[in-house]
């Protein structure tokens, strides 16, 4: 083992002496630097900016003035995806999931905001951050740094004259591949330091931060295991530097995108505004509010009267209206909810396509291990659009009831036209105070680790694929 | 020249020539996925706007002629229909929908609706034909030509070579257009064969094939430059990869934060939370003064604007174009921030010549931020004409016949094939 140490230390010297080696590790240190430091003050800054507009939106709903139920209905609120701390380190799908849900009585909105919209096309280029720097920067910088450090002691016969000398080919390798490692650890080590800073901003996020660390080492050893392959089997230096910048192209830039392309065209997602139309034609199917004569709430209506054994509405011992706006919510919402779940389920099935393509590229895996840990992927954004429209529905479904329970039947039927009726039909804003606010706190921990779970298991096993090669070169070499 | 050409080709390595059939392989691909994407956007609109007609039938049957009904209930689709080169990068599944549907309400809670795509997949990238020309074909040239003096110098032919007569003209100039012609060959038959299915305009064909040809040539150069200097291949390699690594990925990436960083805009959550609030306070306020504030943007309604006590629908929509009258400015002035973060990107380009031959392929294809930016306005100018279509019905009162539902305006794509 000490051999391995001093092959090790003695390549390290030779990186050292090597111009291209030291510039390409200074600039990619400055980038790291940058994006570090960027990733930090955007992440916290639109984490701040997201908490500032969601307790607006909190204290605009509990200010209120004394109103009919339904007024606020149709007033509504807002929720906002939270951004956790990791999201500095990888911010993941945020850029392009809306951040903003307008939620209302009726319908379900769309999603609005996002950097993507509101940024140069620039940004379809790829963006800055720590995650980038590990998963497309340093394994390239690795790639230059050493892919010639076997090959060229090959060509030039040093390789040959060391091990006539005694010494033992799986050592040789083993040393290259470690001092490549330490190359590795110092590249990885601003990104590694954002991610622990990001952590040290919530300690319950420690765990799943070192697991994250632990995907992206496993990520960059991949690169170390692959090139010392590719340098201990190439022909000549030039062709291990074309084979192994290929491998890179193909790998990180390439495949994830055809895989996407492929999830897209597999798993085709209706557009937003044929899903809405589609949802209206059903609500007629299901129960038309605009019909006086729908059998469906003809036969709430009569239900209604039965159970009470009353004659006409006005008798009920509630306000019928606000009764039919709960019933018409909950055909809506039924519908909404249905949409929404064939939506995520299309959407989960191009992300385990995708998933499945990370056995085909660990750069995949990769990505999707380090967004799940950073609850920036797709499943935490679902987790936040289901969360968003459940609070829509309790919130409105509670209006709904105030509506029932409070605003006499009476008054509200009068209430366009006389305007004592219409006083009276409002009711105290003390009500609006009462209703819980949004609240999401992302996906659990352990969702988040099982999230990344797939990932490192694509790369853990391209990671015994290599060193069984490695191994095998190890053992074919001759003196 | 066609002798030495012939030549060249059977002195191509196997690698090199799989290196131009695999390329155009992934730009037939690219090119093909392109039209498959365009032609669902197209069925995509096609289904919305289908459905909308039934959907305002059904309206028609409740709304009984009011005016004020068919304002509240009736949504009318506005898309962005693709243009004949949108196949080279298309926009289906982006955040921006590529069809929506909105009414007569309050644009501002409808303008910025996203679509419901994956952003996973947003995130990936698309593979498209500008990804291709963008960044595999720069790496395949550089590939074929990073070595064409060194490689010989190393492998002790290069003296010779250089010694015999002519060699400038009968040995490295046909070897270079071979290489580099095959590479622009793999990009521009998919290409054509693209513009031929889709009818583009022979003119605008020509201007794509010409930025894919100018992002080419400036490679070539790049690589030939380097190539020239007496260095080891492998470092030549090395340089020249560092530079494309430069060009399509680092620099667009942290130029990407700096322009951010330097264009800040106002912010669109509290816009919309004035928007609500300004609509929402017309419920509370005096309806004289509503109507007021109305009639000093819309003079000619002022001797019908007078309401009673009871709830009328000219109000109604009254308020809700005061609330986007009060946000109007804010709004303008986010799009414009947007508009000025594009035009630094664009800027930046020119110093980047491939970037630049993206950006200008995205333009073409009407998939770039000026796009989006122009179909918003679009959008707002629908809204307006919807609106000024209905305001006589509501102040009038006179009831909306089948022959006025069907005259309200429809909606014409904007000309996404700008020069």
């Amino acid at each position: 083992m000490n051999r391995v140490g001093a092959i090790a230390a003695a390549q390290l010297r030779l990186f050292g002496r090597s111009r291209l080696a030291v510039v390409a590790l200074v600039l990619l240190a400055m980038l790291s630097g940058i994006a570090a430091i960027t990733g930090a003050t955007q992440a916290s800054r639109m984490a701040a900016d997201r908490a500032t507009a969601q307790a607006a939106a909190n204290t605009d709903f509990a200010n209120q003035p004394d109103r009919h139920p339904h007024r606020m209905v149709h007033y509504g609120t807002y929720a906002l995806r939270p951004l956790g701390p990791l999201a500095a380190f990888d911010p993941g799908v945020d850029a392009f999931a809306g951040s903003l849900i307008y939620l209302e009585g009726h319908r379900q909105n769309a999603t609005t905001l996002g950097a993507a919209r509101e940024s140069s096309g620039l940004i379809r280029f790829g963006q800055l951050t720590p995650a980038f720097v590990l998963r497309v920067l340093v394994p390239l910088l690795l790639v230059f740094v050493g892919f010639a450090m076997i090959v060229a002691e090959r060509q030039t016969g040093l390789f040959t004259l060391q091990l006539t000398h005694g010494a033992n080919a799986s050592e040789l390798i083993g040393g290259k591949a470690l001092a490549l490692a330490s190359v590795a650890g110092v590249a990885a080590l601003p990104a590694l330091l954002a991610l622990a800073w990001a952590a040290a901003q919530s300690p319950a996020e420690a765990g799943v931060a070192a697991l994250m660390a632990v995907a992206a080492l496993l990520w960059l050893g991949l690169w170390v295991l692959g090139i010392t392959l590719v340098s201990a089997r190439a022909r000549s230096a030039q062709s291990a530097l074309m084979a192994l910048v290929l491998a890179w192209a193909v790998l990180v830039v390439l495949v994830p995108r055809a895989a996407a392309g492929v999830a897209a065209l597999a798993h085709p997602l209706p557009t937003k505004a044929e899903t809405d139309l589609i949802i209206h034609q059903e609500l007629r199917a299901l129960g038309d509010s605009h019909n006086p004569d729908d059998p469906h709430f003809a036969a709430f209506k009569a239900g209604l009267l039965k159970r009470y054994g009353v004659a006409r509405v006005e008798d009920l011992p509630f306000n019928y209206r606000g009764a039919l706006s709960a019933e018409g919510e909950r055909l809506t919402s039924q519908l909404f909810a249905r949409h929404a779940a064939d939506t995520a389920a299309t959407q989960m099935q191009q992300h385990r396509l995708l998933a499945l393509g990370g056995v085909i590229s660990p750069a995949i895996g990769f990505a999707q291990a380090s967004m799940a840990g950073a609850a920036t992927d797709l499943a935490s954004h679902i987790a936040f659009l289901d969360a968003a429209e459940a609070h829509r529905y309790r919130l409105i479904q509670s209006l709904n009831g105030l509506h029932t329970y409070q605003v006499r039947g009476a008054d509200d039927a009068a209430r366009n036209k006389d305007p004592i009726a219409e006083r009276q039909s409002r009711i105290s804003a003390r009500f609006w105070a009462d209703q819980k606010p949004f609240h999401h706190a992302g996906p659990t921990m352990a969702d988040r680790i099982a999230g990344m779970l797939p990932g490192l298991a694509a790369m853990l096993l391209w990671a015994v694929l290599l060193l069984w090669q490695l191994i095998r070169s190890g053992r074919q070499e001759q003196p | 020249m066609i002798a030495a050409l012939v030549r060249e080709w059977r002195l191509l390595a196997g690698p090199a020539r799989l290196g131009l059939v695999v390329l155009a392989a992934l730009a037939s691909v690219a090119v093909a996925l392109g039209l498959a994407d365009v032609a669902a956007t197209r069925a995509d609109i096609a289904r919305v706007v289908a459905l909308e007609s039934r959907e305002t039938q059904a309206i028609t049957g409740f709304a009984k002629g009011d005016a004020g009904e068919f304002g509240y209930y009736r949504n009318y689709p506005v898309w962005r229909a693709p243009g004949d080169l949108a196949f080279l990068a298309p926009t289906r599944g982006d955040a921006v929908p590529a069809v929506m549907r909105i009414r007569m309400l309050a644009l501002e809670g409808q303008i910025n609706d996203n679509e419901s795509a994956n952003p996973e997949l947003l995130l990936a990238g698309r593979f498209d034909f500008a990804f291709v020309t963008l960044y595999l074909a720069p790496l395949l040239l550089i590939a074929l030509l990073h070595d064409l003096w060194s490689g010989e110098r190393e492998a002790g032919r290069l003296a010779a070579l250089d010694s015999l007569p002519r060699a400038r003209q009968r040995l490295w100039s046909p070897r270079v257009l071979l290489r580099a012609g095959g590479v622009a060959l793999a990009l521009m038959v998919p290409l054509a064969v693209g513009g031929l299915i889709e009818g583009t305009a022979p003119l605008r064909l020509g201007a794509a094939t010409a930025l894919v040809l100018a992002s080419l040539l400036f490679w070539m150069l790049v690589t030939l430059a380097i190539a020239r200097l007496p260095a080891a291949s492998a470092t030549q390699a090395a340089v020249l990869a560092g530079l494309w690594f430069a060009i399509t990925l680092v620099v667009p990436a942290a130029a990407h934060l700096a322009i951010n960083a330097a264009v800040p805009l106002p912010d669109a959550a509290a816009i919309a939370r004035e928007n609500r609030e300004e609509v929402h306070a017309g419920w509370d306020r005096p309806k004289a003064e509503t109507m007021a504030r109305f009639v000093a943007l819309y003079p000619a309604y002022r001797d019908q604007a007078a309401t009673g006590t009871a709830f009328a629908w000219k109000w109604y929509f009254a308020f809700q174009q005061l609330g986007d009258q009060a946000v109007a400015a804010d709004s303008a002035a986010r799009d414009a921030g947007i508009a000025r973060r594009e035009a630094w990107a664009q800027r930046m380009g020119w110093l980047l010549p491939p970037v630049k031959a993206a950006q200008a392929l995205q333009r073409r294809a009407g998939s770039d931020v000026a796009a989006d930016l122009a179909f918003k306005a679009q959008v707002r100018a629908y809204h307006r004409a919807l609106r000024e279509y209905h305001y006589p019905y509501l102040f009038g009162g006179q009831p909306m016949a089948g022959a006025d539902v069907a005259g309200a305006p429809g909606f014409s794509s904007p000309v996404l094939a700008r020069p």
